[in-house]
């Protein structure tokens, strides 16, 4: 993909809010995150986490405030923030006719991975997840546990120095939590920097370097 | 259920002269001398628990039909039938004003000799058998997930559990689509050989041949659909013998399936009029499930993608056919429009279209780029690198059919230079008019049918539109023109990749 950026993990987001006609979705809030650490957002259902997400991901535009990427505005059409950040936010488009390892194979090669071994990081990555076994199936024939793993694999097959994850603990199971919790520590123990909103306490106190409160807006 | 057999000596539940068994008189006080009428009940049926003598009971399925019409619709209901008549003065018409004027456009040429030489070649007819061949298809194809017989909802849950005989109470849906097949079937081929005659290139003869076989071919239609629409659910008597056994196939259409195949006319026609093509697309795809086994190949981020779409099209033999089919087609005629001098302009018209279908049937993996539209990214490459490689399969399969019907042309005739450059103008709008397709995004105005109409068929008219301008400058020579056209069509070309730019980020404004 050209010469790109390599950006470092560093995501500011100073005051940002977001108001859509005169519904506030986001009060001002700020987010600061360094390259190692995992930030949770926690608040009630509709205080704006994932519209926070959203911002932090270059998504959406702020109605106030800004959202750096290692310095930079986060801004999705930007290619050094597209290259930087992976984000698991709502449901990701698959191909109908891809499989799942297929799907992984896929990532990694856009993404200049070896194709000599990509089937084997494809493969161990849902060996990880505890799906495998279901690597030849297409994504409509998971159940929405299995459909959750799967989309974690697809967000975690990428690198990235951000890492954004809307609740990635819904639906799972506790072994499966656990799962999650090991791959998100590892990622922030390889430096990557990792924002989630999390409903879990058990993994919010495992994994949490800070935990910001979004205030819903009424 | 109309008349069930009963065994001999069996009691039959005599019947009140307003159409109510007699047992309904245990409904009325016998201590009142109300003279008033009983109010009308429905039959009971014997209950299980209820000790009776009578083994079974007779219904009055036309009665029965009768006042769930009234309860439904009232009067109301007769009326929006009558509704179908209006639609079919409407249409035809249409057919007076607009089909018989462009029949005679398609067959008028300064060289009827050698068209009508042509028109009765055993290419011609070959591809005329395809034509009709790959209409059926359509229609057995549509009836998997849109049968004839869709009654609306209510009707299914509340009218279809009584104990009617099936075939009854869903013949009307059905006598609609059968009469509608049956009048579109003769009106085309009414239309067609009018058409021939008034071009001179056909008798009187011809015109009442092709109005009876347009009326059988129309009724053979909407028996295929109806067929297919049995087909959609599982059942013991799924036999082509359905075909002519029309109430033993209404019979057989199951509340599931009905259910379903009115659900999908809901979803069809909302997303129609809003616009939202994806989600007419996913309900109604088959889910995939060949060719599992196979396996994506590593490499580097173009030729992966390269290699998705191939793997894709592997797994969906149906687009694969259905897309293989169009392209012939509408490859064919192109291709003869624009070798052949006593072929019509018109001729490039009517090919494009099929061309244009056939090409967007490979292009899955670019309508999936468009649906991702607005989601955090996944794939490593740029938006225009990712439209490009989804693009190449399908315009080096649709180069291989236009170059094998280029040879065709070649072997049998004279293959002007005008004609290949034509036909690559040709392809560059085709390839443009699929990404524009694919990248159309959702409608920005207030939604109004024809409005929605035009937004949707926008790529599909550019394409037939310069296409056909193509076609005329190239027959008459206007060597000039052509080369402005070109301008054009590169043009189109630069606004669908600005189409696809602006979609992929209009999502965070």
């Amino acid at each position: 993909m050209g010469a790109v950026a390599v950006l470092p993990g560093e995501v500011r987001a100073e005051g940002v809010g977001k108001t859509m006609d005169e519904t506030t979705l986001l009060l001002p809030t700020d987010v600061s995150a360094d390259p190692g650490e995992c930030i949770v957002l926690r608040g009630p259902n509709g205080s704006g986490k994932t519209t926070l997400l959203r911002i932090i991901g270059g998504l959406l535009a702020p109605s106030t405030g800004t959202a750096t990427i290692g310095g930079r505005e986060a801004d999705e059409r930007d290619r050094a923030v597209r290259a930087a950040v992976a984000a698991l936010l709502g449901a990701p488009t698959t191909y109908r006719d891809l499989t799942l390892i297929d799907h992984l194979v896929l990532i990694d090669s856009t993404w200049g991975g070896d194709p000599n071994t990509s089937d084997d990081r494809s493969q161990a990555l849902l060996d990880r997840l505890g799906i495998a076994h279901l690597d030849d199936r297409f994504p409509h024939e998971l159940s929405s546990g299995q459909e959750q793993l799967f989309r974690l694999a697809l967000t975690f097959s990428r690198p990235a120095s951000v890492v954004l994850l809307d609740e990635p603990e819904q639906r799972l199971d506790t072994a499966k939590r656990q799962v999650v919790a090991t791959l998100i520590d590892e990622r922030t123990a390889s430096g990557a920097t990792v924002v989630m909103a999390c409903h879990d306490p058990e993994l919010t106190a495992a994994l949490a370097t800070r935990v910001v409160e979004v205030v819903p807006a009424r | 259920m109309s008349k069930r057999k009963k065994p001999a000596g069996a009691t039959r539940a005599s019947t009140s002269p307003a159409g109510h068994p007699a047992s309904d008189s245990a409904f009325s006080d016998p201590t009142t001398s109300d003279p008033t009428p009983p109010v009308a009940l429905p039959p009971l049926p014997p209950h299980p628990s209820t000790p009776t003598t009578q083994t079974e009971v007779d219904y009055d399925d036309h009665d029965l039909l009768g006042q769930a019409d009234w309860v439904i619709g009232g009067d109301a209901a007769r009326k929006a039938r009558q509704q179908g008549l209006y639609a079919g003065y409407v249409l035809f018409l249409g057919a007076l004003v607009y089909g018989l004027p462009i029949v005679q456009a398609v067959f008028r040429t300064s060289d009827a000799g050698s068209l009508g030489q042509q028109l009765r070649s055993p290419v011609a007819i070959a591809l005329l058998v395809a034509s009709v061949a790959a209409l059926l298809g359509a229609v057995v194809f549509a009836g998997r997930f849109r049968g004839p017989v869709v009654p609306p909802m209510p009707w299914i849950d509340l009218v279809l559990p009584a104990p009617l005989d099936r075939a009854l109470a869903l013949r009307r849906w059905w006598r609609y689509a059968a009469v509608g097949g049956l009048f579109v079937g003769a009106l085309s081929g009414l239309t067609v050989g009018a058409g021939l005659a008034f071009a001179h290139l056909a008798g009187v003869v011809t015109v009442i041949v092709t109005t009876l076989v347009g009326t059988a071919l129309g009724v053979l239609a909407s028996r295929l659909w109806l067929w297919s629409q049995v087909r959609s659910w599982p059942g013991p008597d799924r036999s082509l013998t359905l075909l002519w056994r029309v109430p033993d196939a209404l019979r057989e259409l199951h509340a599931e399936s009905l259910r379903a195949h009115s659900a999908n006319t809901s979803t069809m026609a909302g997303s129609a009029l809003t616009g939202n093509l994806r989600t007419a697309r996913l309900a109604l795809t088959r889910p995939v499930r060949h060719g599992r086994s196979a396996r994506l190949r590593a490499g580097r981020p173009f030729g992966v993608l390269v290699r998705r779409d191939v793997l894709g099209l592997q797994r969906t033999p149906g687009a694969f056919l259905s897309g293989l089919g169009l392209t012939l087609l509408g490859g064919a005629v192109i291709t003869w429009a624009f070798t052949q001098p006593a072929a019509p302009s018109i001729a490039a018209t009517i090919g494009l279209l099929p061309l244009y279908l056939g090409f967007g049937a490979w292009s899955e993996g670019l309508r999936l780029q468009a649906d991702n539209v607005g989601t955090p990214s996944l794939l490593g490459t740029t938006e225009v690198t990712e439209a490009v490689a989804h693009v190449t399969v399908p315009t080096v399969l649709t180069v291989a059919v236009l170059g094998g019907w280029l040879a065709v042309a070649a072997a049998v005739g004279s293959l002007p230079a005008s004609a290949l450059l034509s036909l690559w103008l040709v392809l560059v709008l085709v390839v443009a008019g699929n990404v524009l397709a694919a990248f159309r995004g959702s409608p920005t105005f207030v939604l109004r049918p024809q409005m929605v109409a035009i937004w949707y068929a926008v790529p599909a008219l550019t394409v037939v539109v310069l296409g056909s301008v193509i076609a005329v400058l190239t027959k008459a020579g206007s060597y000039t023109w052509l080369s402005a056209v070109s301008w054009l069509v590169y043009a189109v070309l630069a606004w669908s990749v600005s189409k696809v730019r602006r979609l992929t980020y209009l999502h965070r404004s």
